[in-house]
């Protein structure tokens, strides 16, 4: 078992064309993920990586049966390939591109809303379940099958909690990077909820940061959870000069709750064990034995 | 992207937003002309075009015993030229530019605009809503920051449709708020709606108007004006991208940038290149757990070009607070030997005279690290970023 994606996922690849998609692509196939279809605007017949390739996600929807979609488009394309993956009613879609346009987001936040389409990102890594699914790119050689649950808001820290996990001999159920940006698609609430109900995962690892008020929300609906498992957290920025960029606008918007301390206390106060360094997840999670 | 304040003005002005006469001055007796030009009695104002906040409470460098800031108001015409000799090529420090201050190189000649009274207006994207937000005080300049915690009841904060005109009925609960009759709705719906769309149409991240003057005839005038646009969008807005002063940023901020990374510099002595924000971020905290502080960090991204990271390489080494170089890369995208040969072909122009630890995991590390053995550079390899801030730290107390 394992949260949002598994081996029976019939994936379909937007922009399966690229170079970098093709290189991933090919690594997820290798690793067991069961990639079905691809689309690229410019490649309308034919197949690439010996799966068929569509003009569109509506032209790959009517031939096959999709459950889930990863977007290997270029940022300014990404707002038109989310489009398409909820019009076409597809489940999941997960998107890879760094800079998406902010104002983008908010339109495709507007259009995820009251769709059957859950985003994971933009600007992540993206998600796997070691060696079942991989949708994105994910170095598979570090993830191990396990019983650990990871949400990451910061990429490329989501690897030191793969280690962590590693170390204490746990592995991974699913881990899922949310992305680094201000807007994404799912933050840390609905993943928290399909953790606490999979029966592979015995905890789980958050990775906050210093922008934004995710880890706010996260403590807010773990609090409110009526079955918990232990959840380890971590947030990373805690030496940042306090410098707004912003102006005073974002000063008077955060209404004052940005610190790494205050988002620290607040996910204690909900339950969560928070620890200050990266490198005290390892024992964090032993201390649980949750191998006994 | 940040603009300057008359540039900001010139933009809400092709907005039909109503803004004071004035113009740009490089001299004095261009700020005389321009004083002349745009009104015949004054009285004008003389505001320091620098890219930082808390202008008018600031202070020269050069003048330090004069305690006159970088906005000063003249009443006769004969003042103009001096008073902006005193700013022009001299050094503004405010409570937002930090100690070295911002150099003046321009001032904006203003008409001054008698108004009845004044607020805040600022139009921001709250991430946890997620929507654009408007946020409107009674409360100007400064003392805003004083109610940023607390106090709510002295903001209003109305979220905005991103396709909507703002209507009647909020509206009113702007005129409510600041306690002004709905005599004023006309002017207000003129200026709120064109102050979204300008947000919106730009791709803005923020845009604040502080103050806002509400004049005799009811009418809304942005007397100062800052827009933060995101950088991601620029393709769409090249007209806006030609705006960007390169003398606003330190230059291997600059040159970071033009390589497609991101560059902050910092008060410590140790120098961070990663591949993400998070890593820079625990990066950080580890070296400030320890007693350390960093100098600079340098965030790679994705990067796949061997000679650009070559050059972000380059903009560390060349930093002279840096006493020691952490390398910390982790994980899918990059491909480590990509760095093991931008390692390597910038020392050979610039050399390598501080401690370096190099963490590597991920794809190809293992060819990253025959590559960089071979060079016999003194490169010290660590396992973890723990062991590595540990490792480099020891090295740095050694050459103490």
């Amino acid at each position: 078992m394992s949260i949002l994606a598994d081996k029976n996922t019939r994936v379909l690849v937007q922009g399966i064309t690229g170079i970098q998609a093709s290189f991933h692509v090919k690594r997820s196939i290798d690793n067991g993920t069961n990639v079905v279809a691809g689309t690229s605007p410019n490649y309308t017949q034919g197949e690439h990586l010996g799966v068929p390739v569509f003009a569109n996600v509506r032209e790959a929807v009517k031939n096959m049966p999709i459950d889930a979609s990863v977007l290997f488009v270029p940022a300014r394309a990404v707002k038109q390939a989310v489009r398409e993956a909820v019009e076409a009613g597809v489940k999941l879609a997960v998107s890879i591109a760094q800079g998406v346009p902010v104002h983008d987001m908010l339109e495709i936040k507007a259009m995820l809303k009251g769709s059957q389409t859950m985003l994971i990102g933009p600007n992540t890594p993206g998600l796997m379940t070691p060696n079942e699914a991989r949708l994105g790119i994910f170095s598979e050689d570090l993830l191990h099958q396990g019983s650990i649950g990871i949400i990451s808001r910061a990429s490329t820290l989501t690897y030191e909690g793969i280690l962590e996990t590693n170390a204490a001999g746990l592995g991974q159920s699913t881990v899922i990077g949310l992305g680094d940006d201000m807007i994404i698609g799912t933050d840390f609430c609905p993943l928290l909820e399909k953790f606490m109900e999979d029966d592979a995962t015995k905890a789980v690892v958050l990775i906050g940061k210093a922008d934004n008020a995710y880890e706010l929300q996260a403590a807010e609906c773990y609090a409110k959870l009526p079955h918990k498992k232990p959840v380890i957290a971590f947030v990373a920025g805690e030496s940042l000069p306090f410098a707004s960029t912003m102006g005073y606008a974002a000063d008077i918007l955060t209404h004052g709750l940005t610190s790494v301390q205050d988002k620290k206390k607040v996910l204690s106060a909900a339950g969560m064990t928070v620890v200050d360094r990266m490198n005290y997840i390892h024992q964090a999670l032993a201390d649980l034995h949750l191998n006994d | 992207m940040n603009i300057h304040e008359y540039q900001a003005k010139q933009i809400l002005a092709q907005y039909g937003i109503e803004v004071p006469a004035g113009g740009i001055a490089y001299t004095p007796t261009e700020a005389k002309r321009v004083a002349q030009k745009i009104s015949a009695r004054g009285p004008w104002m003389l505001k320091a075009q620098i890219q930082a906040g808390a202008r008018h409470s600031g202070y020269f460098l050069e003048h330090a015993a004069n305690s006159k800031g970088g906005i000063r108001q003249v009443t006769q015409i004969k003042n103009v030229a001096y008073e902006t000799s005193q700013m022009l090529g001299n050094t503004l420090v405010t409570e937002q530019t930090g100690a070295k201050g911002k150099l003046v190189s321009k001032v904006y000649v203003e008409a001054f605009k008698h108004v009845k009274r004044l607020f805040y207006a600022g139009i921001i994207i709250d991430s946890s809503l997620p929507a654009m937000v408007l946020l409107v005080s009674d409360v100007v300049d400064r003392d805003l920051l004083d109610f940023k915690t607390g106090e709510d009841d002295k903001i209003l904060r109305l979220p905005l449709s991103y396709n909507e005109p703002i209507n009647d009925s909020r509206l009113m609960r702007i005129l409510d708020f600041l306690s002004l009759d709905k005599t004023h709705l006309e002017g207000f719906r003129e200026f709120f709606n064109k102050l979204r769309v300008t947000f919106v149409n730009l791709d803005a991240q923020m845009i604040e108007i502080n103050p806002v003057g509400v004049t005799r005839t009811k009418k809304l005038l942005a007397l100062d004006a800052k827009i933060n646009f995101d950088d991601n969008a620029l393709f769409r807005h090249p007209d806006i991208w030609r705006m960007h002063d390169d003398y606003e940023e330190e230059p291997r901020v600059l040159k970071a940038k033009r390589n497609g990374f991101h560059y902050a510099e910092f008060d410590g002595n140790i120098g961070c290149i990663v591949n993400g924000e998070g890593l820079a971020l625990e990066a950080m905290d580890v070296i400030r757990s320890k007693g350390w502080n960093t100098a600079c960090a340098l965030n790679v991204k994705g990067g796949v070009d061997k000679d650009k990271i070559a050059q972000g390489i380059k903009i560390i080494m060349t930093n002279p607070r840096v006493e020691g170089i952490l390398i910390n890369i982790l994980g899918g995208f990059l491909r480590c030997n990509l760095i093991a040969d931008g390692i390597i072909a910038a020392t050979q122009e610039v050399g390598l005279n501080v401690p370096m630890i190099v963490r590597l995991e991920g794809t190809n590390k293992d060819e990253a690290r025959t590559i960089l053995r071979q060079t016999n550079l003194p490169i010290v390899f660590a396992e973890n970023t723990n062991e590595a801030i540990d490792k480099l730290i020891e090295k740095m107390e050694i050459n103490d």
